[in-house]
């Protein structure tokens, strides 16, 4: 059958393999029944003799596919990598005999499958060609000439390329004021030191790879990573003055934050007396000069620090904006080394004082400063004899009024500028909105085009049922926050940088800092989460070196983050495709645009090569080189499929080359056995699985499929943000596709594993088994 | 750092946390200068070995009841009175806040101030009696340190503690622990006396906190 390609197979003995399973067999697989012109064993195969072995015979050209029936191929892929040939695995090692006992039929069975397995993938494959049309830009945009932008700016133009600096306001600085005191940054963090933009600001402009735009903002952005255009405009949309263009390769965002509204602080004093201020205004008057009360211009002499005026509490902002203890902390010292004797009391309820800050919140209590903790019940303007503060004081254990105050201090939080609060917000329906801002929510719906009216009728059944348990109301529709965007990105899914949590843009906090769910666009700085000056330099630097690598990367058609690299991209059968839009409204990073027939265009560079549009189209239009649904089926059709009477039932898992395979493959190294009766084929990620996959391994005789994936929800695991999330909400809809089979719902299961559930894997295959055995084997077999 | 007159009495706050007094802690007292660094973690009330019997309040309350400005409750209290000086507090305070030394020169400051006698621990009743003798004879004298202690509770109560411990009493006579007839004293008394004098002078001058 192998008409495509010369086809090497090279069986390892090593690693126990030779000894638990018989080689002489799996020869008769790829010799007999596949045909390989090639096939070879070994003992050693990834040592200098079997690489020679393998590269002599590509090298001749008798083989430019390589099958490499070894270890897992998350383990020594460079030993395997060969010029002029494309390697496929054959996991015979963690997934064979260190997780099945040696010498078993059924272990030869899974150790033959294997091999079967990865000669099918083989012929199916052919090696990715890159796509690097046209020109690309090598250029940065960096939008937002605050702290945090400036250092990206300057880190880009340090490492050899050219910035567009864009800044909404008329200078550079942002929420940093010349003038203005920061924490110490060097030992032994007493003396507050000068803040470090005036020297940033000169650096920035005197630098000349760095062209500085003020007074201007995106108006749009279109393209894709290595060719985005972006249109600035200047001087506000009524004088449209000028607008200049640029085309960059890569986009830094550095927005940073404004302070919480304060005015929604009434119940802590704010308005109720003009000597209630915020950290942002006694800032402001700090770094002008002295600070002097509102009302009367004097010094205070006795002043209060509210701490998380607003934050931490679910009527405002329900974060910690981590700044704010060691900014009024910074600010307690300014006023004492005014004057020693102001009396100054910060009230916390928990101090948070991250890095640098401890050493300073030492320092103030060293200099006087009073820590009071407890929860504030209000703000009193005192009737003249000074303002009071009641705190609930925890230490003392009663009620405190704070009273004869001549100034209170609100350390309000930090709200993320994912839009620009000074324009209006753009319309969006609610597919856009859902997929920009709740993606991640477990609770939000999902958007999956076309399955969406059906879909909602099934959600509807369940949320009404839902709603009658728990009474609640109606489902809050999803939500971006107020403003115009920033990028106006004129893609398909939206204008605006999808949110992660509480209106940051961010992809993953832990895994993929910088990255936003837009390619080649990264976040840094406050607008990804609260964070201070030390940490928005590393941020900045962070997500410049993140530019730069994306700009290389796809001048040579290389994926990027996290399937890096990868030079395969998905192509469409425009033939037979129905026009569907799933493709388009289900890619999580918004690669895909419509042209004005509603047919999907792909941005070769904004893909990250998950292949969720490959497991939406419910016509199969879309495949990689080296990556299809046809792939997927016919290596789950070449497993041998015991008859009936045999009682060995066959299971199919889909396993998520991400966190379940691995979680798989650790699992037999840590020596833990599961059923032989489970053929894994390791996909991108869930959402590139197909609900056809599922219905044609049961027609095809197996009597169970399991999609494992990771984690979905709040706390996702998934690479590519919301992989397991569509497999669940694919596989609602084969439950009548099963109905029509007359099969049971119970065969197709969907598992979430995290990489750190090796330990327990074995036991949910073996418990889905056994379940299967429950049912009795697959009516379909044999036919 | 806060720099106050030293002979100043500690001043009376005009309101809670009016910083005054604790301002004046800070410089006078042993040790108060390290008080302020003082977290609130609670190390010391749960290193000592004093329950809830013995002290009103712990180490840690005190110390945020000085910052609170509650002069007449810190002064008042049973805390600075009854440590035993065990210094656990001490050696685990992990911000190395001498705990004891600060206790211990507050109930100074407290005696002072006329504090003490309301408050009538037992520690303070001993205490008295202890210097009494120390400085009047230059040791202590066991019958009558003894004798001064019981009768501060009162008469009736003096007779019936002296009755309970009449046993022991003759104990430590058989046993030449304690002797009846003249106190044994130290040979100069006037110098001893003259040395109490001078350091009474330093300390009224220095206003402590040495």
């Amino acid at each position: 059958m192998s008409d495509k390609g010369k086809i090497g197979v090279y069986l390892c003995g090593g690693c126990g393999i030779g000894e638990a399973v018989d080689l002489d067999g799996l020869e008769q697989v790829a010799s007999g029944e596949f045909k390989a012109p090639v096939c070879k064993k070994h003992d050693y195969l990834c040592g200098e003799e079997g690489r020679k072995m393998i590269s002599g015979d590509i090298a001749s050209g008798d083989v430019d596919k390589a099958v490499i029936a070894a270890c897992s191929p998350r383990v020594m892929s460079d030993k395997f990598q060969f010029g002029g040939a494309q390697t496929i695995r054959a996991n015979l090692r963690e997934q064979v005999v260190w997780s099945h006992p040696a010498g078993d039929e059924d272990t030869q069975m899974l150790a033959c499958d294997q091999v079967r397995m990865a000669i099918t993938q083989a012929v199916r494959v052919s090696p990715p060609e890159p796509w690097k049309e046209g020109d690309f830009s090598s250029k940065v945009l960096v939008v937002g000439g605050g702290f945090t932008g400036m250092t990206a700016a300057m880190e880009t133009s340090r490492a050899g390329y050219e910035v567009v600096l864009v800044e909404r306001a008329d200078q550079l600085g942002g929420m940093m004021r010349e003038g203005a005191k920061v924490l110490a940054e060097t030992p032994p963090y007493r003396e507050l030191r000068d803040t470090p933009i005036t020297a940033l600001i000169e650096e920035v402009e005197a630098d000349g790879r760095i062209s500085v735009i003020t007074g201007a903002t995106v108006a749009k952005t279109s393209g894709m990573p290595g060719k985005f255009e972006v249109e600035l405009s200047k001087g506000g949309a009524e004088t449209p003055a000028e607008t200049p263009a640029e085309t960059v390769g890569a986009i830094v965002v550095a927005t940073g934050w404004r302070p919480y509204d304060a005015g929604k602080l009434g119940h802590l004093g704010y308005g109720a007396s003009p000597d209630v201020v915020t950290g942002v205004e006694l800032d402001e008057m700090l770094a002008a000069g002295p600070a002097l009360r509102k009302s009367d211009g004097k010094a205070p002499k006795a002043v209060a620090f509210v701490l998380c005026a607003g934050s931490r509490d679910p009527e405002h902002l329900s974060y910690c904006s981590t700044v704010c203890c060691g900014a009024s902390i910074r600010q307690a010292l300014q006023l004492l080394q005014a004057e020693p004797e102001t009396m100054t009391y910060i009230v916390f309820e928990e101090l948070r004082t991250p890095g640098v800050a401890e050493e300073h919140y030492r320092a103030a209590q060293e200099a006087g400063v009073i820590f009071i903790k407890g929860k504030v019940s209000g703000v009193d303007s005192g009737g003249g004899a000074g303002l009071v503060v009641t705190v609930d004081d925890a230490l003392l254990g009663e009620e405190t009024p704070l009273g004869g105050l001549d100034m209170v201090v609100l350390a309000t939080g930090m709200v993320p500028n994912s839009t620009n609060i000074d324009a209006p917000s753009p319309e969006m329906d609610e597919e856009k909105l859902s997929a920009l801002s709740a993606d991640i929510d477990p609770e939000a719906p999902i958007s999956v085009a076309g399955y969406l009216q059906d879909a909602s009728d099934d959600a509807d059944d369940k949320e009404d049922a839902a709603k009658e348990d728990a009474g609640e109301g109606e489902a809050a529709p999803p939500t971006y926050p107020e403003g115009g965007s920033i990028l106006n990105l004129q893609y398909r899914q939206g204008p605006h940088l999808p949110i992660l949590a509480d209106g940051f843009s961010d992809s993953h906090y832990i895994c993929f800092p910088y990255e936003t769910r837009r390619t080649g666009i990264y976040a840094c700085g406050p607008l990804r989460r609260p964070m201070d000056l030390a940490e928005s330099a590393l941020d900045a630097a962070g997500a410049a070196l993140k530019a730069i690598q994306a700009i290389h990367n796809v001048k040579e058609g290389r994926a990027l983050h996290p399937r890096s690299g990868d030079l395969s991209y998905p192509k469409i059968g425009l033939e037979i495709c129905t026009k569907c839009r799933r493709c388009t409204v289900e890619c999580p990073f918004g690669a895909f645009d419509e042209d004005e027939n509603d047919y999907p265009i792909l941005n070769p560079t904004r893909c990250r090569r998950c292949g969720t549009c490959m497991g939406a189209c419910p016509v199969r239009a879309i495949s990689f080189d080296n990556y299809s649904v046809e792939m997927l089926t016919s290596m789950a059709k070449a497993v041998e499929i015991p008859d009936e009477m045999d009682e060995k039932p066959r299971i199919l898992i889909l396993a998520c080359q991400n966190d379940a395979y691995p979680a798989l493959d650790m699992a037999g190294a840590a020596g833990c056995q599961y059923s032989a009766h489970v053929r894994i084929i390791p996909v991108r990620c869930l959402g590139s699985v197909s609900i056809l996959c599922a219905s044609d391994a049961l027609s095809a005789g197996y009597d169970g499929v399991i999609l494992m994936g990771c984690k979905s929800g709040d706390d996702y695991q998934c690479h590519f943000v919301k992989g397991s999330a569509l497999a669940g909400v694919r596989l609602s809809k084969i439950e009548e596709t099963l109905k029509s089979m007359m099969l049971e719902k119970e065969r197709v299961s969907s598992m979430e594993v995290a990489i750190s559930d090796s330990a327990s894997v074995g036991k949910m295959i073996d418990d889905f088994v056994a379940v299967i055995d429950e049912i009795g084997p697959n009516p379909f077999k044999g036919f | 750092m806060n720099v106050i007159s030293p002979q100043a009495a500690p001043p009376q706050a005009s309101s809670k946390y009016d910083l005054g007094f604790a301002r004046w802690v800070y410089a006078n007292v042993e040790g108060g200068a390290k008080m302020s660094l003082c977290m609130q973690c609670g190390v010391c009330s749960g290193s000592c070995p004093l329950g809830d019997a013995e002290m009103d309040h712990g180490p840690r309350k005190l110390f945020m009841m000085v910052r609170a400005g509650m002069k007449d409750a810190v002064l008042g209290s049973t805390t600075i009175f009854n440590c035993t000086s065990c210094y656990n507090c001490v050696v685990r305070c992990p911000r190395e806040v001498p705990v004891q030394y600060i206790l211990q020169s507050l109930a100074t400051k407290a005696v002072a101030e006329g504090y003490a006698e309301a408050v009538k621990t037992d520690n303070t009743r001993f205490s008295g009696a202890f210097n009494w003798s120390t400085a009047k004879f230059g040791r202590t004298d066991e019958r009558l340190m003894t004798a001064k202690y019981y009768f501060s509770f009162g008469l009736i109560a003096a007779m019936k503690m002296s009755m309970a411990n009449l046993k022991i009493a003759l104990s430590m006579i058989k046993r030449k622990r304690m002797h009846l007839g003249a106190p044994h004293r130290i040979k100069g008394t006037g110098e001893l006396r003259a040395i109490l004098a001078k350091a009474a002078e330093i300390e009224s001058s220095a206003g402590g906190g040495s």
